[in-house]
């Protein structure tokens, strides 16, 4: 039998953090290793050794090893794109240079901006001829000799890498099919993407884009999956391997580097798995992330503690189509840059000091003011971090910002409370696009605040938007690893058949549905999950005839066939209704756009040690702390470890801890809950 | 609380008004029914201090002093201000299909300010489907008119007028849908201002107000008016027709510039038109055109992302003041004269201001592009229902000093054409082809960027309306820049072949089931000579097909050996050659057709105005 540790691999820009947790007496084990951009396997290998030695196990006690990883991601922010080629439909070979015909921003921009480089250039795009209509009848046969003519010239031009997207592919895949087997005869060694497996969605720029970007991360994902899958065979067998997606379930390795898109932006996942544990931990169901980097901060509403996907994101300009959970990101964190603006404004981020030059405070060579900057300026800090190992240069920031806050005549102690002030403001932007902007008040939400500087800021953050309650898990530094340890197997399949609601459909509906279930259920026992613990839940994209966004709405796991689509058409009525303050229930016809099944294979979750009780907390110090309006006041500090369970502390005070400071305002108290959950509220006025 | 503005407060504010335009955007695209707004994102989004004045700056908007004109002190909270009647409303709609949606903030009792939403709708009636009649002669054909009107008082909607505003569109329930919409997302963005008050204060706030338009003139000031020199600069440009007379109808504008303002002069303008191609601005201080063109400027800045980075708000009344000509000009038009496509002038306007400017600023400014034109193809099912399929087709980007034009832009920010799936499933119609027109952009040394080349196969019969200007004339060049490629409409009959070629303003033309519609929309204007065009550029445009062999040497100088090797021999020659012909190289170029026209004598100035063209290229 398997044995009993569940390891967790982060992969992240710098560092590569590893979790180890025993199942049998939850013990848990906590490495750091720098990260290798030549190999990331290497790093992989070195962090799960590092944990086993640090457990005193070795390879045959690893149950799994489950990994997440910006790898692919960061291959699409700097734009590899070298060798990629397009085959197209006949009469769109300029697809990509049109796409959407869209300028952004602001009006009259199209005098100025300048169109990014498309990422197949235009003299690597091919057409075939053979054309499908919208309902994937054949209009006219696929020229199969001018399929190879075409892949043959591309790969003559240097193409090793290939996307397929086809018109009306999503309706009929039979000639993008052919043209796979085609390809997959006479160019062997090609990575090809057929778009009717990446996206089976109507929309032919955003399919294409998605293909592409599929493809274009399909061989080194492949190269250095295979690889670090077969080092850990190598030491330990047939050791379960399984790859964060995007959706926020995890897949098998092999699975994953078929359909590479679907990790593309997993980075984000695992601190918001984390996060609806701990708030499962905690009793609370309704809770808006709070995960603040070092240069940007990712934010996510969860209701009922599941997942909310979108199929809207983009990266960079480029759309990629794939269920991810829905997340805003904006630019700043612990690392962002204060800075003088146009007429004299106050500015913080989208610049950050990176790791290296890093902030003043942390010694490594910063000059330039960042939030981590204001924190210690303001006495948030105390006076080294992460145990001992980084003392602080606190005199240098306050130098700094007594020259920055002298642009507008304000002390050293104003201006990083401003800049506090400001960062705090742009979270709070963030927040909105998640809950106010889809009809959600975050008053209703409890914030999770996680990452280095998370909750340094989130009573703040929480204060601006009327959120009454905050919880900082154990450990906020490394929830993202804790994350995927607690994930399941997920799998989306979805597939557009745009129809009106009405009975006459129920039976086609029905059958797409129970086809994309029977694909589910196929590809999760491939990947080895006992059937009794697949769960097939069924949704589908739906709108008011004539919109051109759909709203996704899910069918209650157990509805009966047919009643499943009655039942998302009123759910369809009841979210349009929350989202944009109107619905037309009885009025207006409704349409579905695209139907939907996620197929779900739970794993077991590990049992976690909670924390032993102590009803008094013992502060561990005191010192002065600055707080905007209020001034320097004496404040109690507390060590995180000496917290137990049901111990409570009042606000103003500051909780320190291994990689993050928890700072709680005035108005505000905290208990610590038996998982050690820091929960903070805010006191009544 | 209340709190002194510092820099922190106006930082937060200030972000957070800009977000909230983002947020209301946002919304109505999300909920909009017709595909003008949420797909051709022909919506404005504007929030304004309570005197009216504009906040933000990513949309032009419309303005509020209607309101005040109508309702004044009868402002209150419930209320949402409804109106599209271009004379009524002090220029802030141009034409009868925007819709304008106005709902009033309040904090305590106090009038913060207002957030505002108007779009496109697809149609408010008048005599052909979609409102954008080209054989009008008055604003009663143009469709349904509303002065300035309470849709809901005091939180109380009127149905009534709901009921007769849904009741003369041919799409009610895209009506109902985009106003819905509308209302719900300027509410939205009216909590941001009330949060605010309340995190800041009132005070705090409407310092904060003033202090965000102030701050948009003094960046004009110090970033783009130094850049222009001080003196008086003529420019003129014009449009083909106004749907019954084929003339060049001329805005003319006299430009002056000082070191704190510039004055835009319409004199000289001709007279108006007997169709819908006026603009009724000549209203309130001309506040709404001020606004309009000031965003012009905006391509004087030291880089193409700072230049996105400022907004144009009310501040820019500070720097721009305007004087317009007698009543009974192309924009100074009388009461109810017919303005349905009174884009062609407002894109016009642009066009002048741009070409001033590359007048004061040796040649620095980017060329023309013309990016609205809109055509569609209407029928009835056998249930009766209506089938309106209409695109806004953009055309190419300017060339300019740091880039070649984009392809096929549209002015109108996050724009989208429609895709031929979602075509081909929701219209009778096949998409034969979505491409770029080859050598459609105009040449420079950076080139214009391409129009469309797009067919589409009727798949029922049906009507075709084509709403374009340019289809003769084109996008100008600049310094030294060629002309882009003008419109072009025409069907091929699916039983015989043969091609009817339409003129670019048409109503209702028959097309029957089998033909095929094929439609070509302008290149932009290029920059700079083309003969100092890199060749390895003219190759890789020539290698992609967008520019023929044919082309990259009658207009680039670039002589091909065979297949795609450049001659650079041949070429130094070539090039050589062309200079030393050439006396001097013009500032504009408006290409081929205009030429015909000016020495046929289809041009006349007005007494003493002289050829504004007359002004030469600065070498680069």
């Amino acid at each position: 039998m398997a044995g009993s540790l569940r390891v967790s691999v982060d992969t992240g820009g710098t560092f590569t953090d590893v979790i180890g947790i025993d199942g049998v007496s939850g013990a848990v084990h906590v490495v750091k290793t720098p990260s290798d951009r030549e190999d990331p396997s290497r790093a992989l290998l070195t962090g799960v050794e590092k944990v086993l030695a640090l457990a005193g196990a070795d390879f045959d006690s690893v149950e799994m090893v489950v990994h997440g990883t910006t790898t692919a991601t960061n291959a699409v922010l700097e734009h590899e794109f070298d060798g990629i080629g397009l085959l197209v439909t006949e009469g769109f070979r300029h697809l990509l240079e049109i796409a959407r015909q869209s300028v952004p921003d602001g009006y009259g921009n199209s005098f100025f901006w300048v169109k990014p480089p498309r990422i197949v250039p235009l003299h690597l795009v091919r057409e075939v001829p053979g054309r499908l209509t919208f309902d994937g009848a054949v209009h006219r046969e696929l020229d199969e000799a001018a399929v190879l003519a075409a892949a043959k010239e591309l790969v003559d031009a240097g193409v090793n890498r290939l996307g397929v997207c086809l018109l009306h592919s999503y309706a009929n895949p039979e000639h993008e099919r052919r043209v796979g087997e085609l390809l997959g005869e006479a160019f062997p060694d090609l990575f090809v993407s057929l778009s009717s497996t990446v996206l089976p969605e109507y929309r032919e720029y955003e399919r294409a884009m998605t293909t592409l970007l599929d493809v274009m991360v399909k061989p080194y994902c492949r190269t250095y999956l295979d690889r670090a899958h077969q080092e850990l065979r190598a030491r330990s067998g047939d050791l379960p391997f399984l790859i964060m997606q995007s959706n926020g379930g995890v897949v098998s390795a092999q699975a994953a580097g078929e359909k590479p898109v679907t990790m593309l932006l997993s980075g984000p996942a695992g601190g918001v798995l984390g996060a609806i544990e701990s708030a499962r931990g905690a009793g609370i169901s309704d809770i808006i992330t709070l995960d603040v980097g070092g240069t940007s901060t990712d934010v996510a509403l969860i209701e009922d503690l599941t997942i909310r996907l979108t199929n809207e994101t983009v990266i960079e300009n480029y759309p990629v189509k794939v269920p991810m959970i829905d997340i805003a990101t904006v630019g700043t964190g612990g690392g962002s840059l204060a800075w003088v603006g146009p007429n004299g404004a106050l500015k913080v981020g989208p610049k950050s000091a990176g790791a290296v030059p890093g902030p003043i405070c942390y010694r490594r060579g910063g000059t330039r003011p960042t939030v981590t900057d204001a924190a210690a300026v303001l006495g948030r800090f105390p006076a080294s971090l992460v145990g001992g190992d980084l003392v602080l240069d606190i005199e240098s920031a306050r130098a700094v910002f007594a020259e920055f806050g002298a642009h507008w005549d304000l002390s050293a102690e104003d201006a990083a409370a401003g800049v506090l002030e400001v960062a705090v403001a742009g979270q709070v932007a963030g927040i909105r696009q998640v809950s106010t902007l889809k009809g959600r008040d975050p008053g209703a939400y409890t914030l999770v605040a996680f990452g280095g500087a998370g909750p340094l800021l989130a009573a703040e953050v929480a204060d601006f938007l009327g959120m009454t309650s905050v919880l900082v898990p154990p450990n906020p530094g490394n929830l993202s690893a804790f994350g995927l340890q607690v994930t399941d197997v997920k799998r989306d399949y979805v597939r557009t058949f745009v129809r009106q609601v009405s009975p006459e459909v129920t039976a086609e509906v029905t059958a797409l549905w129970n086809e994309l279930e029977r694909l589910g259920q196929d590809e999760l026992a491939d990947e080895g999950v006992n059937a009794a613990r697949v769960e097939l839940v069924r949704s589908a994209d739906m709108r008011y005839v004539g919109e051109g966004y759909e709203v996704t709405v899910s069918v209650p796991v157990g509805t009966p066939d047919a009643e499943s689509l009655a039942a998302v058409a009123v759910a369809f009525h009841d979210e349009h209704e929350r989202v944009y303050g109107f619905s037309y229930a009885g009025k207006q016809d409704v349409e579905i756009v695209n139907l939907r099944v996620q197929a779900v294979g739970r794993l077991h979750r590990p049992e976690l040690t909670g924390v032993t009780e102590s009803a008094a907390a013992e502060p561990a110090s005191r010192r002065p702390v600055y707080w905007r309006g209020a001034g320097w006041r004496d404040c109690v500090i507390y060590r995180r470890a000496d917290l137990g369970a049901g111990s409570r502390i009042d606000g103003p005070c500051v909780v320190e801890e291994y990689g993050a400071t928890v700072v709680v305002p005035a108005d505000w108290a905290a208990t610590i809950d038996s998982f050690g959950n820091l929960i903070m509220k805010r006191r009544l006025a | 609380m209340t709190t002194r503005l510092g820099p922190i407060e106006l930082e937060v504010i200030t972000g957070t008004i800009r977000s909230a335009e983002v947020e209301i955007e946002a919304a109505v695209e999300r909920a909009a029914r017709s595909p003008m707004i949420r797909d051709q994102h022909d919506y404005r989004v504007g929030l304004y201090d309570a005197k009216g004045r504009k906040l933000t700056g990513r949309s032009y908007g419309s303005l509020i002093e209607p309101i005040f004109e109508f309702f004044g002190d009868d402002i209150n909270p419930g209320d949402v201000f409804f109106w599209n009647d271009p004379y009524n409303s002090a220029g802030s709609c141009g034409h009868v299909p925007d819709l304008c949606t106005t709902v009033p903030i309040f904090y305590g009792g106090r009038l913060l300010g207002f957030a505002q939403v108007f779009g496109h709708h697809d149609d408010v009636g008048g005599c052909v489907p979609g409102s954008l009649p080209v054989q009008v002669r008055d604003q009663w054909g143009e469709g349904l008119v509303v002065p300035p009107a309470k849709l809901y008082d005091k939180g109380v909607l009127n149905e009534t007028a709901f009921r007769i505003i849904e009741r003369n569109s041919r799409l009610p329930e895209h009506l109902r849908g985009d106003i819905d919409s509308e209302i719900g997302a300027c509410q939205l963005g009216s909590r941001r201002l009330t949060e605010l008050a309340e995190r800041y204060g009132v005070e705090a706030l409407e310092d904060a107000f003033d202090a965000i338009i102030e701050n948009c003139a003094a960046t004009i000031r110090a970033e783009l008016l130094p850049k222009i020199a001080d003196g008086v600069y003529t420019f003129e440009d014009y449009i083909e027709s106004d749907g019954f007379t084929r003339k060049l109808y001329a805005m003319r504008l006299t430009m002056t510039k000082t070191a704190e303002k510039i004055t835009l002069d319409f004199t000289g303008t001709d007279p108006e038109a007997e169709g819908p191609i006026n603009w009724a601005i000549d209203y309130c201080e001309g506040r709404f055109v001020r606004k309009w063109m000031g965003p012009v400027l905006r391509c004087l800045a030291d880089s193409p992302e700072r230049a996105a980075e400022i907004d144009i708000n009310e501040g820019v009344l500070d720097v721009i003041d305007v004087v317009f000509p007698e009543k009974g000009t192309l924009v100074t038009p009388h009461f109810g004269r017919p303005t349905g496509l009174r884009f062609f002038i407002l894109i016009r306007s642009l066009g002048i201001f741009a070409g001033a400017l590359a007048k004061a600023t040796g040649g620095i400014m980017p060329a023309d592009h013309e990016t609205i034109r809109i055509w569609g193809l209407h029928s009835r099912a056998r249930d009766g229902k209506l089938s309106l399929f209409r695109e806004v087709l953009g055309g190419g980007g300017p060339g300019r000093p740091w880039a070649d034009g984009s392809d096929v832009v549209h002015i109108v920010p996050n724009s989208r054409n429609l895709p031929a799936e979602f075509s081909e499933q929701r219209y009778p119609v096949l998409v034969e082809s979505l491409a770029l027109r080859a050598d459609s952009a105009g040449a420079g040394k950076r080139r214009g960027g391409f129009g469309y080349d797009k067919r589409v196969r009727a798949l029922r019969d049906c009507l075709l309306l084509s709403n374009a200007d340019r289809s003769e004339l084109a996008p100008y060049g600049v310094n030294g820049g060629l002309a882009g490629h003008p419109y072009g409409v025409s069907v091929e009959s699916g039983e015989d072949g043969v091609v009817r070629s339409l003129p670019g303003m048409v109503d209702d033309v028959q097309v029957r089931a089998g033909d095929l519609v094929r439609l070509w929309t302008s290149g932009g204007g290029g920059w700079g000579d083309p003969l100092e065009r890199e060749t390895e550029l003219v190759r890789y445009d020539v290698r992609c097909g967008l520019v023929t062999r044919e082309a990259a040497e009658s207009e680039y100088g670039v002589v091909f050996a065979d297949g795609l090797t450049v001659d650079e021999e041949a070429t130094d020659r070539l090039r050589a050659e062309r200079r030393g012909a050439r006396d001097g190289l013009p500032m504009f170029d408006r290409g081929e057709h205009f030429r015909k026209v000016q020495s046929a004598g289809g041009l006349v100035w007005p007494e003493g105005w002289s050829d504004p063209d007359d002004w030469q290229a600065v070498p680069v």
